[in-house]
């Protein structure tokens, strides 16, 4: 669904910054396999986010001793993740209640 | 999201796209590389394990791609993207780039040019202040003759005080004076007004003020306004020199302002009053008490806010049927006057000749275009396999129209900004050909409306031509294009296309050759008429005699004897005379009534135009006696007045009967009422002296030494060249009065010619046009032709190769191309057969539909297209068989 997967990428960097591959096994490991985001999707997302602000990425050493670019959340992707769960809790709410409607 | 991280962010897209990428390409290496670990780790060599990598990643170039697409600002760069691109694709074909650039340049530069002066002379107000409310009185006399004359003093005393929608009039006379006193005396255009005149027409000094009611007041200081250039060359632009005196006449005169540099008094052509006055003058105090027929001020009124020029027109003619009325002067026909908005009236005879020209650079625009689309076509189809591979390679069709946009509208801004050049210089040279009567040309100027209308026609034009190729990007089908791998061979339809557009082109020049011909014969025929008198070998010059020193009659008339005499004598002059009007002058009309003795109703006569002449004149002119004898010396007793006629008015008055020795009842003091008896000595052709293509009105002239007339013209007759005879004149003129200025020194050719000048003008730059836009055309049949003859290359050379003989080849192309051109003429005269009456008013002694000139047309246009087609055709009889199998 579309803004999904902003949402995933926000939540998955609120706790600690992570690089473009790291934030794919992350979604794909709380989800036990269900989201599968590929690179194709991922990095114009990152982009995208890093470029409204959201995110900021940054050139690190990752633990194996590479170089890699970390993003981490910005306080204005702080607000923007409050507001995106509000709006995920209202769709699937509303989701819910049109299925269980007889 | 803030906008400032936006606007940085575009900023970043735009002009930090170098780091992107750099960086863009280092954090997907380090992602593929950061998988690869991760395999080698899970036991793959690392050989596998980074194929897997990049397996995983999906294709990075795509990753980028998709990550580029999704920048603030894509859609921006790729389009400044393309833009490179078309410049290095134009850089790339620099014979396509300059034949469209130029065909541009010719097509926008004319419009510019002609747009501007359009601009200038029919759409920008005068230079006044509240133009659009000023009003032109004339008096209407169409059944004298003189449908736009003057009004007299009385009768602006009566549109002041007995009409209600003007706030005020003002009226004014050119006349010449002569400044005296310091320096050499010098001969001025001078305009007499009234005190109101400057603030009826809304212009401001540059210096001092303009006239007030108390410099028209009896018994006043004489006053005077200078133009800048008088101020500036006679007085070296002296501040001080307001409020001090000058001679003029030998009178002193107060200068109380300066007019601006810019000042031009922008009348209308025919009121005789030249918009390059010298000084003004204000009217003495008696002006409003004159006779009611002595008719020479040319009036402008002002409107009141809020009124309309048809309830001024209303106004000022129920003036004028009350008047009618209530004075017996005006006899039975009445006073009618006309009025009409300044503007309008300046402008109502070039209006059509340049909605004319407007329209022919159109038309000249349109066939540069269709050129341009065509060529563009052209080259669509040649990079048909470019484009295929783009497509194969995977680049969106909308997003390949775009960039054939962007070429087309790069190719036009480059077009136009050659073409305002153009444009600029065809209108200085505009400027420096412009004849009298169009002098409102100077004021064209290339700007902001100008500049407007220049690039939206690029504009317009290049978003349309540059849809032209697109019928060619729609049409490629990947499969075939890529499989015929590098040998165009378009479709029927597209060179079908093109061959309509040929059509069109030749169709419109076609109409541009047949009014362009209308105009150039129509000038001709101009050219070859016989106005009465001979116009070549005559140089002519003006004289203003003092009253001061010279008292009339005697003193004057002595004078003037003595001058003839002393013109005579210098060598190679055969003969000498004086008139008081010259032909085609900028002189205000003089002329009268007349009837005959026994006629009762004296207030209802015919007029006729007057002059004034001494006795040498008509030999000096070369004008035929038809009936009775010149004027001699002793034409000068008051007391029994002769006059010579011309033969219109001798058959009006005395039909089939002669006029010799007849008398005719005249009024040479202007007075409005014929009253003085005169004797018909001798009867002259009729001379076209006031319009080359018409006989106007019936011809007065009465001696000079009867009619006093200051300044009088000389015409001198020589077997010499005139021009050189001017030295001769000026030392036999110092030897008689070395203090008297001669002015206005020329042969009468110029006269002449002025008088043709704006047809001239007009013509000739039709004409140009017309050869112009039918030079585009040969290039779009050439183009279309080779295009055909390549196409076909390998069936010619095939043909040749079989024992064709190449008359036929050559005969085959010819055939095709000929048609075209047989097409596009018969649809051109088609065109041409209506839209010509639209010039009947611009032509003269030949109707809209001239044959002659329709079959010139057709016959200068079919030469030309056979040219255009036998060059192609010729070149396709040159394809080697050998060659022409090899590319099989």
């Amino acid at each position: 669904m579309k803004g999904t997967l902003d949402l995933l990428v926000l939540k998955t960097l609120e706790p600690e910054p992570r690089h473009g591959v790291g934030v794919s096994d992350r979604i794909r490991q709380i989800t036990n396999g269900t989201f599968v985001v590929r690179p194709g999707s991922l990095f114009p997302a990152l982009h995208r986010l890093e470029q409204d602000g959201f995110i900021k990425g940054e050139w690190s050493e990752t633990p194996e001793g590479r170089r890699a670019r970390y993003y981490r959340i910005t306080t204005a992707g702080q607000r923007q993740l409050s507001t995106e769960k509000k709006n995920w809790a209202r769709i699937v709410l509303a989701i819910g209640q049109i299925l269980e409607a007889e | 999201m803030p906008i400032l991280t936006r606007i940085a962010s575009l900023a970043r897209t735009l002009f930090g796209r170098r780091r992107l990428d750099r960086d863009l390409d280092e954090e997907l290496r380090a992602a593929v590389d950061t998988l690869a670990d991760r395999y080698r780790t899970q036991g793959m060599t690392p050989g596998e394990a980074a194929r897997a990598a990049r397996l995983a990643m999906g294709g990075v170039e795509q990753v980028k791609e998709d990550v580029r697409a999704g920048r603030i600002g894509a859609g921006i760069e790729s389009s400044l993207h393309d833009v490179r691109y078309a410049w290095r694709a134009l850089w790339k074909a620099p014979a396509f780039a300059a034949t469209a650039i130029i065909t541009l340049a010719l097509g926008i530069g004319a419009n510019a040019a002609i747009y501007s002066v359009v601009h200038a002379m029919l759409l920008a107000p005068l230079p006044y202040r509240d133009a659009d409310r000023l009003v032109f009185v004339w008096s209407d006399m169409t059944d004298a003759g003189y449908p736009r004359a003057p009004l007299s003093g009385p009768e602006l005393k009566d549109l002041r005080e007995r009409t209600t929608t003007c706030s005020g009039f003002g009226a004014i006379w050119s006349n010449t004076t002569a400044l005296t006193g310091e320096g050499d005396p010098e001969q001025l255009r001078i305009g007499l007004v009234t005190a109101e005149f400057f603030q009826v027409l809304g212009a401001e000094p540059a210096l001092g003020r303009t006239f007030r009611p108390e410099d028209a007041a009896p018994g006043a200081r004489p006053t005077i306004l200078l133009a800048w250039s008088v101020f500036q060359r006679r007085y070296a632009a002296d501040p001080a020199l307001v409020g001090r005196d000058i001679l003029v006449n030998d009178r002193p005169a107060t200068v109380i302002g300066v007019l601006p540099r810019a000042f031009r008094l922008l009348l209308p052509a025919d009121s005789a009053v030249p918009d390059d006055l010298q000084a003004w003058q204000p009217f003495g105090a008696d002006l409003e008490r004159g006779p009611r027929g002595q008719q020479f001020l040319r009036v402008i009124g002002r409107m009141r806010p809020g009124v309309t020029v048809e309830q001024v027109r209303d106004d000022i003619s129920a003036l004028a049927r009350r008047i009618s009325r209530e004075f017996s002067e005006y006899g039975a026909a009445g006073r009618i006057f006309n009025t009409v908005a300044l503007h309008d009236d300046g402008v109502r005879e070039i209006r059509s000749a340049l909605l004319a020209l407007f329209a022919g650079v159109g038309i000249l625009l349109l066939i540069a275009c269709v050129n341009v689309a065509s060529l563009l076509m052209a080259r669509a189809a040649a990079r048909r396999n470019e484009t295929a591979l783009r497509l194969a390679l995977g680049a969106s069709r909308p997003r390949l129209v775009r960039q054939f946009l962007i070429e087309g509208i790069v190719l036009a801004l480059l077009g136009g900004g050659a073409g305002l050049v153009t444009g600029y210089g065809l209108l200085r040279s505009l400027v420096a050909f412009r004849p009298d009567a169009l002098s409102r040309i100077e004021l064209s100027r290339f700007d902001l409306p100008v500049l407007a209308f220049t690039i939206a026609t690029a504009l317009l034009w290049g978003l349309l031509f540059s849809l032209a190729p697109l019928i060619e990007v729609c049409n490629v089908h990947l499969a075939p294009a890529l499989q015929r791998q590098g040998r165009a061979a378009p479709g029927p339809i597209r060179y079908r296309t093109r061959a309509g557009l040929v059509v069109m082109q030749l169709a419109l020049s076609t109409v541009l050759l047949v009014s362009a011909g209308l105009l150039v014969r129509g000038f001709l025929r101009i050219e070859q008429v016989d106005p009465g008198f001979r116009v070549d070998g005559v140089l002519t010059f003006r004289v203003a005699v003092p009253f001061q020193r010279y008292r009339p009659p005697a003193a004057f008339n002595s004078f003037s004897r003595e001058l003839e005499r002393a013109l005579v004598a210098i060598p190679g002059v055969t003969a000498a005379g004086a008139i008081s009007h010259l032909p085609y002058d900028d002189l205000p009309n003089w002329g009268g009534g007349y009837v005959s003795e026994t006629a009762v109703d004296r207030t209802n006569a015919p007029n006729a135009d007057y002059r004034t002449v001494t006795p040498g004149l008509f030999e000096a002119l070369g004008v035929r006696l038809l009936e009775g004898r010149g004027l001699t010396e002793d034409d000068r007793d008051p007391g029994s007045p002769v006059v010579i006629v011309d033969e219109r008015l001798a058959a009006r008055m005395w039909p089939g009967r002669s006029p010799l020795g007849r008398h005719v009842i005249v009024d040479p003091g202007s007075d409005g009422v014929p009253a003085v008896k005169v004797t018909v000595v001798g009867v002259i052709r009729h001379l076209r002296l006031r319009s080359l293509v018409a006989d106007l009105t019936e011809q007065i002239f009465f001696p000079e030494r009867f009619v006093l007339r200051n300044p009088m013209a000389f015409v001198v007759r020589t077997n010499r060249d005139p021009a050189s005879l001017a030295p001769d004149i000026r030392a036999a003129i110092a030897r008689l009065d070395p203090k008297l200025p001669i002015y206005d020194v020329r042969p009468l050719d110029r006269y002449v010619a002025s008088a043709r000048a704006t047809r001239r003008f007009t013509m000739l730059l039709a004409a140009a046009f017309a050869i112009v836009a039918l030079l585009l055309a040969c290039v779009g049949v050439y183009g279309v032709l080779s295009y055909a003859v390549a196409r076909r290359r390998h069936e010619f050379g095939l043909r040749l190769a079989l024992g064709a003989a190449p008359t036929r080849v050559v005969g085959d192309v010819m055939r095709e191309g000929l048609a075209l051109a047989l097409v596009g003429c018969a649809a051109g005269l088609g065109i041409a057969t209506g839209s010509s009456r639209l010039l009947d008013t611009q032509l003269y002694a030949i109707g809209p539909r001239d044959p002659a000139t329709f079959v010139a047309g057709a016959a200068v246009l079919g030469a030309a297209a056979a040219i255009a087609c036998w060059i192609p055709a010729r070149r396709a009889t040159t394809v080697s068989p050998m060659e022409a199998l090899r590319t099989e």
